[in-house]
């Protein structure tokens, strides 16, 4: 823990940090955490607040679990007949050229998965039933996809079906949850990779004294530091407000996430030298998952281009409306 | 309206009440306000309607919220201010113009100023008779404040101050400078400075305006030609300037950030209006979504970062170390702002177009000198280095 690093004084960030470490191949962390007992309260500010610390927890720890994919399943919770702890989202992705794709964050073993189909409901399907193979981004994410052949089971294959009615709300209220989950997970690694360049600096010596009394390697870490009180501010303020956001206040924070993260990631290699490409440095990790979640749930550049087209067409002023700054309930 | 001290104010003591409530008197259209939402090129003009809009915010007393009783206001907090401000950006206010040190400068007035001489000059202030400027910056002491050679040297009852200030903004069209001077010895550094009011209207006093790249007129050179101050005119305790300059720009580079983002994102509003004849807005094209959308983002950032200062500074907390934070974050969402508007219409650099076209060049020029004043960007770096991240 250095001075890169704040959010020291949130007792359950370092209670999932501790949990998290503490894991291994014991007992699930998030049920020794009580996690799954913050998810029916999600609209209360401090459960928020408190579930969605354990994804920076996840973050710094570059650890994984089924927690986003369970976050992105909450609001279809009540339309999905599966036990408490149990049912967890896919995630779809696409590229152009490469098509559509299922994800799946953590072990989802002996899990039911909810597969959203927009437009079409949702399908429920046992994970036992599915075949999934593992990718291996850098950063130590286990993520898995879900082969093309697996995401259309046969109708005697699925668990249950959610109607289209049902899914289309939930769908908007999970991608929000999920978008402000991946956005702290990857504030705490992109700044766990800062305070790593933090310490080297102090360290390291050319010319005869540490890199980190040179200005321009002072400035290159101030910026990302910056770029990290951006993202920590604007991901407290959705975390706080939840459902009184604006509309697609959920692509600026997961776009201003993708576009700080990588920053400051940058400037952290850029401080680190040669060895921070090595993989014998830990750095490669912390970067590889920022990059790997900027991929998940809409990427720093689509959402961004996204909403510029919108600002321009609609006329909208995307900002948080001074009124619900006034009104909200965490003003002192 | 009427407004007397009493004990129950719901306007005071609900701040969202009294944001509705300006909400509505500004929905009714008053005059002074549609005449200083024009875009004006001219910075005189611009500085009557915009003083013209005080007077009646006062009168009304919309602006009189936010600021101690003892000092003409009506109580109430930082957040009254912010609410004002901010509905007047949105409505389409393009500027706070000399008003600006009513949140850079008068803050500090107030929790350090003798309090008659505050109850004096806070209300004129207001109401847009008499205006301030700050005078820190010399010609050889930019960046390093501490080394400024302006002196005052003790009289019988005051102190007499001879020297030279630069870029001293709105002077020209100032009453009063709040000038940083030396009392103790160069050597003495930070440690030898004293804050005084100067009555800009003194003899010895000279203003020199000094034309801007943008074609504004806010800049100016002041000179002090052993000019005599009284003792009332003290803010702060003798030697103690450097603590009275630290506040002056923790507000600068915290608090005001809110004020001034807000003008900006009223400002993008008012771009994407779909004025013209083809319904098209007058700024943006496909090609530029991602450069707004990287506007989007930033703005975004100094909105809720300078917020958290709001809440901080109504909740008497000290801005500490948020204010450099939230100084880059607000140039850089006033640069890239900037930069779309330049990328959607490149020929705003040819001097073609209405007055809108003209104030948006204005805005442009100006956007790119934001990471010099109140501190350069440098300066908030260098801070960041070592007060957060305590780098050798
Ligand atoms: C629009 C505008 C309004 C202003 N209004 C006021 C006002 O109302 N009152 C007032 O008192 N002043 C005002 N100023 C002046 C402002 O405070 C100074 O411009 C500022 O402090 C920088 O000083 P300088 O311009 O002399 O630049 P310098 O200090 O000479 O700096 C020049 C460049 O060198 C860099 N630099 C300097 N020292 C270092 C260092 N140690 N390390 C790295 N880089 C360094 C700076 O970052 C900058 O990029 C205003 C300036 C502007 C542009």
């Amino acid at each position: 823990m250095n001075a890169a690093l704040d959010g020291v004084d949130d007792p359950f960030l370092e209670a999932a940090g501790q949990a998290l470490r503490a894991a291994g191949d014991g007992p699930d962390p998030l049920t020794a955490l009580g996690w799954w007992d913050l998810l029916p309260d999600l609209g209360d500010r401090d459960v928020r607040a408190a579930a969605l610390a354990l994804f920076r927890a996840h973050g710094r720890e570059l650890s994984s679990s089924v927690a986003l994919g369970a976050l992105l399943a909450q609001p279809f919770r009540a339309s999905a007949p599966a036990a408490p702890g149990t049912l967890v989202a896919t995630i779809a992705s696409s590229a152009p050229g490469r098509g559509a794709r299922l994800l799946v964050v953590g072990d989802v073993r002996g899990k039911v998965l909810l597969i959203d189909r927009p437009g079409h409901g949702a399908d429920l399907v046992a994970a036992s039933d599915l075949e999934l193979r593992p990718l291996a981004p850098a950063g130590g994410l286990a993520i898995h996809e879900v082969p093309v052949g697996g995401v259309e089971p046969d109708r005697s294959a699925r668990l249950g079906v959610i109607a289209e009615r049902e899914a289309a709300p939930a769908r908007v209220r999970a991608r929000f949850l999920g978008r402000l989950a991946v956005a702290w997970e990857i504030l705490g690694a992109a700044e766990s990779a800062l305070a790593l360049a933090v310490t080297y600096a102090g360290h390291r010596e050319q010319f005869g004294r540490p890199i980190g009394t040179f200005q321009a390697v002072r400035h290159l870490l101030a910026w990302a530091r910056t770029d990290c009180a951006a993202l920590g501010s604007v991901a407290a303020l959705a975390t706080s407000l939840d459902e009184l956001a604006p509309a697609r206040y959920d692509e600026v924070v997961k776009a201003l996430a993708g576009r700080n993260g990588r920053r400051i990631c940058e400037q952290a290699l850029q401080v680190l030298g040669a060895v921070g490409f090595t993989t014998e440095h830990r750095h490669h990790a912390y970067h590889g998952r920022v990059l790997a979640l900027d991929a998940l749930l809409g990427s720093s550049a689509e959402l961004t281009h996204g909403l510029g087209a919108w600002v321009r067409e609609t006329g909208t002023d995307p900002s948080v409306p001074a009124a619900t700054l006034w009104s909200s309930p965490d003003r002192s | 309206m009427s407004h007397f001290v009493s004990p129950e104010d719901p306007l005071r003591d609900d701040q969202p009440a009294y944001a509705a409530a300006f909400e509505g008197w500004l929905a009714a259209g008053p005059a002074a306000f549609r005449d200083a939402a024009r875009p004006i090129v001219s910075s005189e003009r611009r500085a009557a309607a915009t003083r013209e809009l005080m007077r009646t915010l006062f009168d009304d007393g919309w602006s009189r919220y936010g600021w101690p009783t003892p000092a003409g206001g009506l109580g109430g907090d930082i957040m009254h201010r912010a609410a004002m401000w901010e509905a007047l950006a949105r409505h389409g206010l393009p500027t706070m113009a000399m008003f600006e040190h009513l949140e850079i400068l008068a803050p500090t007035l107030v929790a350090m100023g003798r309090p008659a001489f505050v109850a004096q000059v806070l209300p004129t202030f207001l109401r847009g008779q008499e205006c301030w400027s700050q005078g820190f910056s010399e010609p050889d002491a930019g960046s390093d404040l501490a080394s400024l050679r302006t002196r005052a040297v003790p009289i019988d009852g005051g102190h007499v101050i001879t020297g030279r200030k630069i870029w001293t903004s709105w002077a020209g069209y100032a009453r009063w400078c709040l000038v940083l001077a030396r009392t103790g010895s160069v050597e003495d550094r930070h440690r030898g400075l004293t804050a005084f009011a100067v009555d800009l209207r003194s003899p010895g006093v000279e203003v020199r305006a000094i034309g801007q790249a943008n074609g504004t007129d806010e800049l100016a050179e002041v000179t002090f030609d052993g000019v005599p101050v009284g003792p009332d005119r003290v803010i702060g305790d003798l030697g103690g300037g450097w603590r009275v300059a630290m506040h002056i720009l923790s507000h600068e580079r915290g608090t005001f950030a809110w004020f001034r983002h807000c003008l900006l994102q009223g400002y993008l509003s008012g771009a994407l209006e779909t004025g013209s004849p083809a319904g098209a807005p007058e700024f943006g094209s496909p090609a530029g979504d991602g450069a707004l959308g990287q506007a989007v983002l930033d703005l975004a950032a100094v909105r809720a970062a300078s917020y958290a200062g709001l809440r901080a500074q109504a909740a008497d907390a000290p801005l500490g170390v948020r204010a450099p934070f939230v100084k880059l974050l607000l140039c850089a969402a006033e640069r890239s702002l900037n930069d779309w508007v330049l990328e959607s219409d490149p020929t705003l650099a040819l001097g073609v177009g209405d007055d809108h076209a003209a104030v948006a060049w204005q805005e442009y020029l100006f956007s790119r000198i934001v990471t010099v004043y109140g501190g350069s960007q440098q300066m908030q770096l260098d801070t960041i280095a070592k007060q957060v991240l305590r780098l050798p």
